[in-house]
């Protein structure tokens, strides 16, 4: 009940926000921050006590398909991720939203999408995360089309054309679960027991359009499209959402169809694992190589994502606990590196509105705490020990070294390449940050040019984050290490 | 007590955030701060080293769970003598630091990465497994990429990210090497590689990852060919940075081959054979680089490049020598720890020069230090050892390196006719070094500039007192080690000895043969300077009427400019246009795709809209039209003969209903009469018809508002019982 009243609520809160046609900034902010806060701890307080055995089941389609909300470890950890970071990103969309405008639906949809994510995160089976899957693209439509401007509807539009895309394909792999399998709810192992060897081609199949449809969210080559294009949308969108909610979500779900509903049994060695697998390997590549192409440094760093997504979902699609244990690793991490680099880079955007990496030379010392942080973040993220980015990429590589087969050699080759590539794209704006060359005429501004401290905290929050799971992060290490191995 | 481990590597880490937070406040107490840091850091390297060559119990520490498979320091023999090396190397250039940057912008961030670089530099020097190593390498490299671009300038930017591509490229490459290690063994802790590396049958599957580490550790340390970083990123970086990336970053990398040669490859001679070469090449090929250039610290840096070389030769002799590698062992550590001694003094003799003149050209600089004592002695020192001259140190290491090849050379197995021709080369390059110092020193303290001499010499007060120290005591250092072998590199090398898994073996440092190939290395300079060096690579100036340097190098023969990064840069560009290729094919047609297939089902549906829906519709909707459109007309003919027959219709009030109106008139008439009356002079006027028509709206609608509210809440209500009722009977 409680997992349903924390779904319901920013939902609700953030539909009626319209409503109150609120004309103090102060009092609105109020408002967000505290149903945000409010969200959240009742998030954690389900993190930490809800059990993992019982589900509240809100709808009975059939005797076989319920929707139901369940906690299990995986749910509990990508809660307790965006629980952790939504209010900060809230408490920065506070001030970056003033320089845009349109508060009032913003935030009315932002605070929906929370609600939404956060049933993807508790939903217990197939069904119900296919529906909240979907709920998140309508939710997340208007954010990312947000006033219209800047060609944000043509990428809203691309957006939505992906996104159904990716329903069509998911659904049909559900149906397959749904007709072929013991149950929908999730499952450590998958559902599909009592199958017979000719109907295992056509699961296989079904997996491949599971993965599709999910994989669009992720964005796996050739679906990632949609996501350099939505960069467009004001930067709390990027950053909170098309860093984390939505694209982890993406990745939770490939995880969840892999893991936990078509089971790796069904798929492993198989052609069915072997073609994913590659697309994901290849779009690590793909995305580092194209960052390093793309000048525009908020595209750069979507580039990033897209790249750093396949991570996550070529560690899942090793198909071996070790795989997914840097898989996790690297969505939780990710999720906090990529979250300050792209909320550093919003506040570079609003103060002087500088976007291509050419135009950073000598901001360093103009913004010394975005760039600490931006620094930290990319330096962790191109996989520096012994900085987290470095954990996961180390575990990742070393599960793709004990997988055997082909994967042995590939994925640690893209992993090194991509590293490499991710130094080049990362590494050039720093320097060019702090190490201005003599060369261009420096244009001194005066005093510090920082954001106030609405868009520094969480920027300092989240760069505390990763110094601090740098040094030690063993409790988190050994929770997913449990969930990799399907304990109890 | 294990816990001065990790302490040693966190110490100068946390010293850093707490300098650059006195930095911003006092720049004297910063500089006093920074150095008092790093010479409690060599303080305590230098009683682990004391207590190990007392032959205590060497110190251990272990953490699980750094940065995934945890983190293994041991302060054993090496270890602890390269620990203290390096707090010597840091403490001596902290003491000279202050005097240097006086004039220097950003000394904050100097000072920051300075200590924050030692404490990884510890950290490598410490660990007990290669992944530590890794970790610690790692951070190291990237800390000190500030030291490259201090200055800021161009061409120390082109610098910078040179060596910034080297360490990225060099880490990920060993990191790929580390994965591929640890699957292939299982572990990477140095004693445990050793056996495992000898449990199996075949190294051959170990010689992939063991290149690729090499790789990554050799460009750290200069070998050819990834040494490229080293002689564009020493020149432009401040002096005291200079020493210590030459004097001991490179041997991280080095401490790196070391770990994977005597470990996993022990006693392999095809490991020893690439090693041999690999070594030889970059010990000529520096020599031969210093030797043409013209700059002074750009020919230290060639020279470190050319030692670096030798010591390679010696970790190869090591692994082709198998179990009777102790004089190429002790040859190996002696000459590492004499050229870090060597580098110290002459990159900051060099430094001194520089903060002076702010030139390192040598025609500039010329004649700068003749009257300058102190510092001739000091660079003569270092000149003199590094130039492998008996009675200083350089000697001793270079003549066990000679011996350990000609004592393969000796056994002759299968490779020995490779290893003559390194011993000729290795005799040469001996001498090119001594040509080149000879070079240096000749310009810098001997000639005289053409035009500046006077004021040179006027420049007495050119060093402080802790940078003398600074200088002076390991200059003094070289000689006494040189003087002493036998009990003072002696007791050294026989410390470090089981780290390289060998050997003490007794040894005649002054011998014959050694006197000999000494001599060798001194021919060979004394034909090369003066006839190379003095004829060839000087020309007339017309302008001062003297002999100027000039640089013979060919100018656009450089390996990073016409190779490296060309290959990159088409490698980068190939992959970016190959990708964006199949992005823009993607969305030129997976969107379109996409959208042209909405658009056909779209225009399907329109089409069978057009063609047939719209037609039968019509169709339909006609003939029903007409059907009722008849039956309207008949029933409403129907109706008005039958039900509706017109009636005349009885007089109906105008306004209201007609109780009202009958009202209304009566009043109306009792008015009249009254007006006729009783107020015939004060007649009502009101008219009483729409008057009472009004107050009976009035009170109509009053009422209507209430009963619809009261029936609506009954509605509410019976809908409420209802569903209470249905619940309650379920």
């Amino acid at each position: 009940m409680l997992l349903f009243l924390n779904v319901l609520f920013p939902v609700i809160m953030g539909a009626i926000l319209p409503l109150f046609r609120m004309k103090s900034r102060t009092l609105r902010s109020v408002y967000v921050m505290l149903v945000t806060c409010i969200t959240s701890v009742l998030a954690f307080y389900n993190v930490f006590s809800s059990p993992s055995d019982t589900a509240f089941v809100f709808l009975h389609l059939t005797e076989k398909a319920v929707c139901m909300l369940q906690l299990d470890d995986m749910g509990r950890l990508f809660t307790g991720l965006i629980a952790f970071l939504w209010p900060m990103a809230v408490l920065y969309s506070l001030e970056y939203m003033e320089h845009e405008g349109g508060e009032n639906s913003f935030f009315a949809w932002y605070t929906m999408t929370y609600g939404i994510t956060l049933g993807i995160a508790m939903s217990g089976d197939l069904i119900t995360l296919y529906v909240f899957y979907e709920l998140l693209t309508l939710a997340t439509l208007p954010l990312v089309m947000h006033r219209l401007i800047n060609g944000r509807a043509a990428a809203g539009l691309k957006y939505l054309y992906y996104s159904l895309l990716g329903a069509a394909l998911a659904f049909a792999g559900i149906m397959l679960v749904f007709f072929y399998g013991d149950s929908t709810s999730f499952t450590y192992g998958g559902v599909l027991t009592g199958l017979a060897d000719e109907q295992k081609p056509l699961l296989r199949f079904g997996y491949l359009l599971a993965f599709l449809g999910m994989g669009v969210k992720a964005a796996v080559f050739p679906l990632h499209d949609w996501l350099p294009s939505v960069s467009v949308a004001p930067t709390p969108v990027t950053a909170l959402l098309h860093a984390v909610a939505v694209v982890k979500a993406g990745a939770i779900a490939v995880i969840r169809v892999t893991f936990y509903a078509f089971g790796p049994a069904l798929i492993a060695g198989t052609w069915a694992q072997a073609l994913p697998f590659c697309l994901a390997a290849f779009t690590v590549v793909f995305g580092s190589a194209m960052a390093v192409k793309e000048k525009h440094f908020k595209r750069r760093l979507a580039y990033s994502t897209v790249s750093n997504l396949s991570y996550i979902v070529m560690g899942a699609l090793l198909l071996t606990p070790e795989g997914l244990d840097g898989a996790l690793n690297h969505l939780i991490f990710h999720a906090l590196m990529k979250i300050t680099l792209f909320c550093a880079c919003g506040a570079i955007m609003t103060q002087t509105d500088r976007e291509y990496v050419s135009e950073l030379h000598g901001l360093g010392h103009a913004m010394p705490v975005t760039f600490v942080t931006l620094t930290v973040a990319a330096v962790s993220l191109v996989g520096i020990p012994p900085f987290i980015g470095f954990i996961s990429k180390w575990k990742l590589a070393q599960a793709g070294v004990m997988a055997g087969d082909f994967y042995s050699i590939v994925a640690p080759a893209a992993l090194v390449l991509s590293a490499i590539l991710t130094a080049i794209y990362l590494f050039i704006p720093v320097a060019y940050a702090w190490f201005p060359a003599k060369d261009i005429p420096e244009s001194k501004p005066a005093g510090s040019l920082d954001p106030t401290w609405k868009m520094k905290l969480p920027l300092i929050i989240w760069c505390a984050a990763i110094l601090v799971l740098s040094v030690y992060s063993s409790p988190l290490q050994s929770f997913i290490s449990e969930i990799a191995r399907g304990a109890m | 007590m294990q816990l001065v481990l990790p302490g040693l590597i966190v110490f100068p880490m946390l010293c850093a955030v707490v300098s650059y937070l006195i930095g911003r406040h006092s720049r004297r107490a910063r500089d006093w701060f920074a150095c008092c840091a790093e010479l409690t850091v060599f303080g305590v390297t230098l009683w682990l080293l004391i207590r190990s060559l007392m032959g205590q119990e060497a110190l251990q520490f272990h953490l699980d769970g750094f940065c995934g498979l945890g983190m293994n320091l041991r302060a054993d023999g090496f270890r602890t003598l390269y620990a203290c090396v390096a707090g010597l190397m840091w403490a001596g250039t902290g003491l000279f630091s202050p005097q240097y940057f006086a004039h220097y912008r950003n000394r904050n961030r100097y000072h920051f990465f300075c200590l924050l670089t030692l404490g990884a530099t510890l950290g490598v020097f410490l660990s007990d497994d290669l992944y530590t190593t890794f970790i610690f390498f790692e951070i190291m490299s990237f800390t000190s990429y500030t030291w490259v671009a201090h200055e800021e300038t161009p061409s120390a930017m082109r610098a910078a990210e040179t060596y910034l591509a080297v360490a990225v490229i060099g880490g990920m490459v060993t990191l790929m090497g580390l994965f591929l290690m640890y699957q292939a063994l299982g572990t990477l802790s140095f004693d445990g590689m050793l056996q495992a590396a000898e449990a199996l049958d075949s190294r051959r599957s170990l010689y992939l990852p063991g290149a690729l580490i090499l790789f990554g550790f050799g460009a750290k340390g200069g070998m050819f060919p990834v040494h490229i970083w080293l002689p564009k990123a020493h020149p432009v970086a401040p002096a005291p940075a200079s020493a210590l990336l030459s004097g001991i970053l490179t041997k991280t990398g080095i401490f790196g081959i070391l770990a994977v040669s005597l470990s996993v490859f022990r006693h392999d001679a095809v490991w020893g054979l690439v090693i041999l070469l690999l070594g030889c090449v970059t010990m000529f090929l520096g020599a031969l680089l210093g030797l043409f250039s013209i700059d002074l610290k750009r020919t230290l840096a060639c020279s470190s490049m050319s030692q670096i070389g030798f010591i390679l030769v010696g970790i190869a002799c090591q692994c082709l020598l198998g179990e009777e590698s102790s004089l190429a062992a002790q040859g190996t550590v002696l000459h590492m720890v004499n050229h870090s001694l060597f580098k110290l003094v002459l990159f900051m003799c060099a430094g001194t020069v520089y903060m002076h003149l702010h030139k390192l050209d040598l025609n500039d600089i010329r004649g700068w230090g003749r009257s300058k004592p102190f510092l001739k002695i000091c660079f003569l020192m270092a000149g003199l050892g590094i130039s492998g001259i008996p009675l200083w140190s350089g000697f001793v290491s270079k003549s066990l390196l000679h011996e350990g090849i000609l004592e393969y050379v000796a056994e002759g197995a299968a490779f020995a006719p490779i290893a003559k021709a390194v011993e000729i080369i290795f005799v040469i390059t001996g001498g090119l070094t001594l040509s080149y110092m000879t070079k240096l020193f000749v310009a810098v303290f001997v000639e005289k500039h053409p035009t500046r001499q006077q004021e040179f010499d006027e420049n007495r007060h050119y060093l402080s007192l802790p940078g003398k120290i600074a200088i002076g005591l390991p200059a003094l250092l070289i000689f006494f080690f040189g003087l002493t072998p036998s009990f003072s590199m002696r007791a050294l090398s026989d410390l470090a000895l089981p780290f390289l898994r060998s050997h003490p073996h007794a040894v005649h440092y002054f011998s014959g043969e050694n006197l000999l190939g000494a001599v060798k290395s001194v021919a060979v300079a004394a034909v090369v300077y003066p006839f190379i060096v003095r004829k060839w690579m000087m020309q007339p100036d017309p302008e001062t009427e003297t002999e100027r340097y000039v640089n013979r190098w060919l100018k656009h023969f450089d390996l990073e400019d016409s190779v490296y990064r060309p290959l990159i840069q088409g490698f980068l560009a190939a992959f970016g246009w190959l990708f964006s290729l199949l992005d823009r094919l993607l969305e030129g047609l997976l969107l379109p795709a996409l959208m042209t297939l909405g658009t056909l089902i779209a225009e399907g549906a329109d089409r069978l809209n057009d063609r047939c829906l719209i037609p039968l519709c019509t169709f339909v909707g006609t003939f029903f039209g007409r059907v009722l459109d008849s039956v309207t007309d008949l029933s409403v003919v129907g109706l008005k003969k039958t039900v509706m027959r017109t009636r005349t219709p009885a007089q109906r009030p105008t306004v209201g209903s007609l109780f009202a109106f009958r009202l209304g008139q009566l009043l109306d008439r009792i008015v009249a009469v009254l007006n006729h009356t009783i107020l015939r002079f004060h007649p009502i006027k009101t008219r009483f018809v729409p008057a009472v028509a009004a107050a009976e709206e009035d009170m109509l609608e009053t009422t209507s508002y209430f009963s619809r509210t009261i029936s609506f809440s009954l509605l509410m209500f019976a809908i409420g019982l209802l569903i209470f009722l249905v619940l309650i009977l379920r």
